[in-house]
């Protein structure tokens, strides 16, 4: 199996001709949790309307949201942005209760890509990936890791996986790139 | 060499002869043999030596339930597989197989006197044999018995081979792609659904495969075959050949193994050499077909006796005859056919015997217009020939009278006992079955899964029937998923539908005693044996499997389980299904460890956690050692240095000048809301609304049993926000404690937690210089004695870095530790490093700091406690709120023996002589005088070197240890008693002040 490093700088990890691993740029991520009567007004708070169904997301410019639970939703954004999404919680913390915790830095994003980027998924993620369509997402495992799985487009996916946790998953999907290419 | 091979016929490619070799013998095959089909071609069935009589054997079948024909593989180191099935591993150049279970060669083998000491060697023949002496059996029987025993050998090296898996979703999953299967996908596919469809076999077709005579739809088999597949694949059907279903587990998983290199000669290096395909199916169809069932007679194990459907595989798949002189034995209509195919390819027939009075008239007179000679009412009642069948004895068997033999040559005996359907996996889902007494077997009944059962694994017999009823089961799971279609039918000539009848072993005028009739051939289970298990009082088939070992082989009794029912049955004098039938177990067939491991090897085997400050331990020399999932730094040894030099040397240093730690493995949660300090005072014992924010106290919790789970250090960053750190080990287990008690008990709370572990990477510095290196980098914070005292935190910057900024000790000097963004804890790591050159600043690993703690008597969860120690059995009392009204675990903690005398404590120790280090784990007894077995009153849970304390020093749990202060007590060990002192667990500034500086 190939190994990898404790330490990812971004960019390329594999590619093949059936698929390719980026690490991609760290951004700003937030776990916030809120109980549902609250959701409309740290929508209208965050300028961005959570979405309320498990595995939907929603974007408002570049910041983006996507509903992991009943009271959960990862929030990603640029880094510039960190501080006016805290702000902004900040905020209306009195009127609507709610944790928004930093993340950014528990997590690494992988993009993966290429005609067979579905395949390579199914080498460790049990879950049906026809049933999760572009646009969704959802908290699932890898390789026995629990991952957060994005799906932008047909054959598109970024998967965050806890920090200690990725050299482990994203040796399995870089041993996959070329096991897929021999098909 | 004499050539059995029919030119013209099969589907192996004739002009493409293969090279292969068997015992280091070079043979040719055509490509797309078998190691079976392959021998057989070249006249050899003598393929393999039986695991308990070593008897000669051969093929018996031509697939996966073979149980004779058993080969080692090798392709070079380490790729070695014993038992792999001659009539399943296909032929590529260069193979080499050798025959199992012979010494020192197959054709004379020295374990054959077993064969001649057979009267001995019968059923619970160990169990008798071996019971006396008793102390016999530890070093005398048993090694002996797992000597001899066992098939084939087991590899040695290691596997340089990869093995890979993966996960399928799909609609309908169809196993088996014979005319059943083949239908079953077609009317699943044209209803718009997902569908798979396996087999085992190197190509799909089952049946058409060895019946190329039947016309579809007006095409022969064969030409219908393929434009079925091509039209199949059109449609969307993953079609996967050499992939076997071994398993059926809960909610329709099935597990596929699938063959990829295994038949090719030169791999590519990078391909798996299987792989094992986890599917999720909607629906599953069954169409695994039928498999044939030997007949029970005298010498029915000797090479050259297989199954007649076997023999007519061999010869229309393969283009194999199987002999020159056949005799047929049935009782079954198929066989006629198998007979008849052979006829025509210049085998002749010495005769059809057919226990059956009154065989089909029209089967009859086919037979005559061949001049077959046609025996009916007969019996077969042995054979004979060492490496080879050379005659066959039959005689005739009128109202139950068996008349006299007479003796027909031959080289091939191809017999038929029936059919039974294959229901393995059926089984494997606990479904139930039904006995059918027309047909003499079992049915599949109740279903408790998804899943629906096709063709002649459902007693249809015939191709038209398979394809009619595969069509319709496709149709029925498709209604089942909601895509309603019509299932089509197809015309079949040409077809071959029978009946037959069922047998126990057939009658004979010789002793039964001395008959060597196999059940199970892989086992040499006979039927003698069945008989004497049922004597000796075995009444339940369960029973009578394990006295006789009948269907426990690899084979799991393929063969081997109905006619073992049908003789138990007789034995017990009642009908089948009040003796019942054994459960099959996946894997269907023998898989190997590789395929099951998949990725999980080596490396890979299971996660293995770093830091984002691992990196550097591993370029500076650490040692590692594994702390749950984590690897961690253990001690940084100098050149040449031991590990007991570099832990004291790092001691030394830390408590004298500076140390450093990696602290990033401590598990953090973030604890948050409105409520958030009520929910720490329901967890944790100790009381929280009083503690400011800005401030930090130690964290005990428990479980509602009153024990410590976990500790940990906490910072109340705001009214509304902890920072929980827990153990290493414990984070997960602790969050997940955490959550369940918020969401089943306490779901009004305004609170949410988040992990935070991996968020922060932790740098512990540990020291009386500990400030004076981290000064400079700090901004935004006075951390001096007065301004940030013990258990304090704050948000500031460090290095530039935004970060969490605690004042607290495990080693009982001053002590901070930064958590910074994981991104950064590498160079922050690096800047400290740097900086703490003019200090002498240490890098100290988990060893050291053990060490520390334990010279001021901290506890280690799960090491000097053990999930029954309560706060007040560890002496951490005062950390339990006495004016709370609740927390988890309050109410065990005033259980009548979580407060009784002579609880375990845990307590300093000190041996007497001031220079024996005790061993972690040892045992502690009061008088040492006392008989064997003593009396045990506690363990050593810590001990160490200590430099501080310049002794070693222990902690121990001991009874009543609190009420023991001052007394001596034992610790015996092989060479000599220990005598220790029982003391205070403090052993290094009680008073605390250096935690002041």
């Amino acid at each position: 199996m190939t190994q990898l490093p404790t330490h990812f700088e971004s960019g390329q990890l594999s590619a093949t001709s059936a698929a390719r691993v980026t690490v991609v740029e760290p951004m700003a991520r937030f776990s916030l949790r809120a109980g549902q009567g609250d959701v409309t007004a740290i929508s209208e708070a965050l300028d961005l309307a959570l979405p309320t169904k498990i595995g939907q997301r929603t974007k408002a410019g570049a910041t983006e949201a996507m509903c992991l639970g009943p009271d959960e939703w990862v929030i990603i954004a640029p880094d510039s942005e960190a501080v006016r999404l805290e702000s902004a919680c900040t905020a209306i913390y009195d009127q609507a209760p709610h944790s928004l915790t930093a993340i950014s830095d528990r997590e690494i994003t992988v993009r993966i890509d290429g005609p067979r980027a579905a395949d390579l998924l199914t080498l460790g993620c049990p879950r049906d990936l026809d049933a999760i369509l572009p646009n969704e997402g959802r908290r699932t495992v890898f390789d026995g890791v629990t991952v957060v799985l994005w799906r932008d487009a047909e054959q598109e996916f970024r998967l965050d996986v806890w920090r200690s946790f990725a050299p482990h998953a994203l040796s399995l999907l870089v041993t996959g790139c070329t096991e897929l290419a021999l098909e | 060499m004499t050539n059995f091979r029919v030119p013209g016929k099969g589907r192996v490619d004739q002009r493409r002869p293969v090279t292969f070799s068997f015992d280091d013998k070079e043979f040719t095959a055509a490509k797309g043999d078998t190691v079976a089909s392959a021998l057989l071609a070249n006249g050899v069935h003598l393929m393999g030596r039986s695991f308990k009589y070593h008897r000669p054997r051969g093929p018996v079948a031509a697939g996966s339930e073979e149980p004779n024909a058993l080969i080692g593989t090798r392709r070079g180191k380490g790729q070695f597989e014993p038992n792999t099935r001659a009539t399943v591993q296909e032929v590529y150049k260069g193979l080499a197989a050798t025959s199992q279970n012979k010494f020192p060669n197959l054709k004379f083998d020295i374990g054959e006197i077993n064969d001649k000491a057979y009267m001995l060697l019968s059923a619970g023949f160990y169990y008798k044999t071996f019971m006396w002496p008793r102390s016999f059996w530890d070093k005398v029987y048993e090694p002996f018995i797992r000597a001899a025993a066992g098939l084939g050998v087991s590899p040695t090296e290691e596997d340089p081979d990869h093995y890979a898996s993966r996960y399928l979703h799909t609609d309908v999953l169809v196993v088996g792609a014979g005319p059943a299967g083949l239908a079953a996908a077609r009317s699943a596919a044209e209803a718009g659904l997902r569908v798979t469809l396996v087999d085992e076999n190197s190509e799909a077709g089952g049946t058409l495969l060895s019946e190329p005579q039947a016309l579809i739809e007006g095409a022969p088999a064969w030409d219908w075959l393929a434009a079925e597949l091509a039209a199949l694949t059109d449609l969307g059907v993953k079609i996967m050949t050499r992939t076997t279903a071994i398993g059926y587990y809960h909610q329709n998983m099935v597990g596929l193994c699938e063959k990829l290199t295994d038949y090719v000669a030169t791999p590519e290096a990078n391909i798996p050499r299987e792989r094992m395909w986890r599917v999720r199916a909607g629906q599953v169809i069954l169409a695994q077909g039928a498999l044939e069932k030997p007949l029970v007679f005298d010498g029915n194990d000797r090479p050259g006796v297989m199954l007649a459907g076997s023999a007519q595989t061999y010869l229309n798949r393969y283009g194999v005859r199987v002999g020159d002189r056949a005799v047929v034995v049935t009782s079954h209509d198929s066989a006629y056919h198998a007979a008849f195919d052979l006829v025509e390819s210049g085998t002749a027939i010495r005769a059809i015997v057919d226990t059956r009075a009154m065989p089909p008239e029209d089967l009859v007179s086919q037979a005559r217009i061949r001049s077959i000679l046609v025996l009916t009412g007969h019996t077969v009642t042995g054979t004979s020939g060492r490496l080879r069948v050379k005659s066959v004895r039959v005689n005739p068997v009128r109202d139950g009278w068996v008349g006299e033999a007479r003796e027909l040559l031959c080289d091939c005996v191809l017999m038929s006992g029936g059919w039974t359907p294959s229901l393995h996996l059926f089984s494997h889902t606990k479904g139930s079955l039904k006995w059918d007494a027309e047909q003499q077997t079992f049915l599949p009944d109740r279903m408790t899964e998804a899943c629906l059962i096709a063709g002649a694994g459902r007693g249809l017999w015939g191709i038209e029937a398979a394809l009619t009823d595969g069509a319709e089961m496709g149709a029925v799971a498709a209604r089942e998923l909601g895509k309603p279609i019509e299932a089509k039918r197809l015309t079949v000539e040409q077809d071959r539908t029978g009946t037959g009848e069922s047998n126990t072993e057939l009658p004979s005028d010789l002793s039964q005693g001395k008959a060597r009739a196999f059940v199970d051939y892989q086992n040499d289970v006979t039927a003698k044996d069945l008989r004497l298990a049922v004597r000796e009082g075995m009444r339940s088939i369960e029973h009578v499997k394990r006295y006789t070992t009948n269907g426990m082989a690899t084979d799991q009794g393929k063969m081997s389980n109905i006619n073992g029912l049908n003789i138990a049955s007789d034995a017990l004098g009642k009908p089948q299904p009040q003796v019942g039938l054994t459960t099959f177990r996946p894997p269907y067939t023998p898989t190997s460890f590789g395929a099951f491991a998949g990725y999980h090897r080596g490396d890979h085997f299971e996660a293995t956690r770093k830091t984002p400050i691992d990196i550097w331990a591993e370029e500076n020399g650490a040692a590692f050692e594994p702390v749950s999932q984590w690897r961690r730094a253990w001690y940084f040894p100098r050149a040449g240095e031991t590990m007991d030099a570099a832990v004291q040397r790092e001691c030394k240093a830390t408590r004298e000048s500076v140390g450093m730690f990696d602290a990033s493995t401590l598990g953090k949660i973030e604890v948050t809301g409105p409520d958030a300090v009520e929910f720490m005072n329901r967890m944790y014992t100790n009381p929280w609304t009083k503690l400011q924010p800005g401030r930090a106290r130690y964290g005990l919790l428990l479980g509602d049993d009153g024990f410590i789970r976990d500790d940990g250090v906490i910072g109340r960053l705001s009214q509304d926000r902890f920072h929980v750190t827990t153990t290493t080990g414990g984070a997960a287990r602790v969050l997940n404690m955490m959550e369940d008690y918020l969401q089943t008990e306490w779901p009004d709370l305004k609170v949410w937690l988040t992990s935070t572990t991996e968020q922060w990477a932790t740098i512990a510095l540990n020291g009386p210089n500990a400030r004076k290196v981290i000064e400079p980098f700090v901004e935004g914070l006075d951390i001096s004695a007065e301004a940030f005292p013990h258990m304090s935190v704050a948000e500031c910057t460090v290095a530039g870095f935004p970060a969490r900024l605690f004042r607290i000790s495990f080693t009982g000097e001053l002590g901070f530790e930064i958590n910074v963004p994981a991104r950064h804890g590498l160079e922050l790591w690096e800047t400290l490093y740097a900086a703490g050159r003019p200090y002498d600043l240490c890098t100290y690993g988990t060893e050291t700091m053990h060490v520390l703690r334990a010279e001021k008597g901290y506890i280690i969860v799960g090491q000097d406690t053990d999930g029954t120690v309560t706060p007040f059995d560890a002496g951490i009392g005062w950390a339990v709120g006495k004016a709370k009204p609740d927390f988890v675990g309050m109410r065990a903690l005033k259980r009548p023996d979580l407060v009784a005398d002579g609880r375990k404590q845990l307590v300093g120790l000190l041996t007497e002589d001031s220079t024996t280090k005790l061993e972690e784990g040892a045992q502690i007894v009061l008088d040492p005088a006392q008989p064997v077995p003593m009396k045990m009153v506690g363990h050593v849970t810590s001990s160490y070197h200590s430099v501080a304390a310049g002794r070693p020093i222990a902690m121990a749990l001991i009874a009543g240890g609190h009420g023991r202060m001052g007394e001596t007590v034992h610790i015996p060990m092989p060479d000599g008693v220990i005598r220790a002192t029982v003391t205070s667990p403090v052993f290094y500034d009680p008073e605390g002040a250096r935690l002041a500086i």
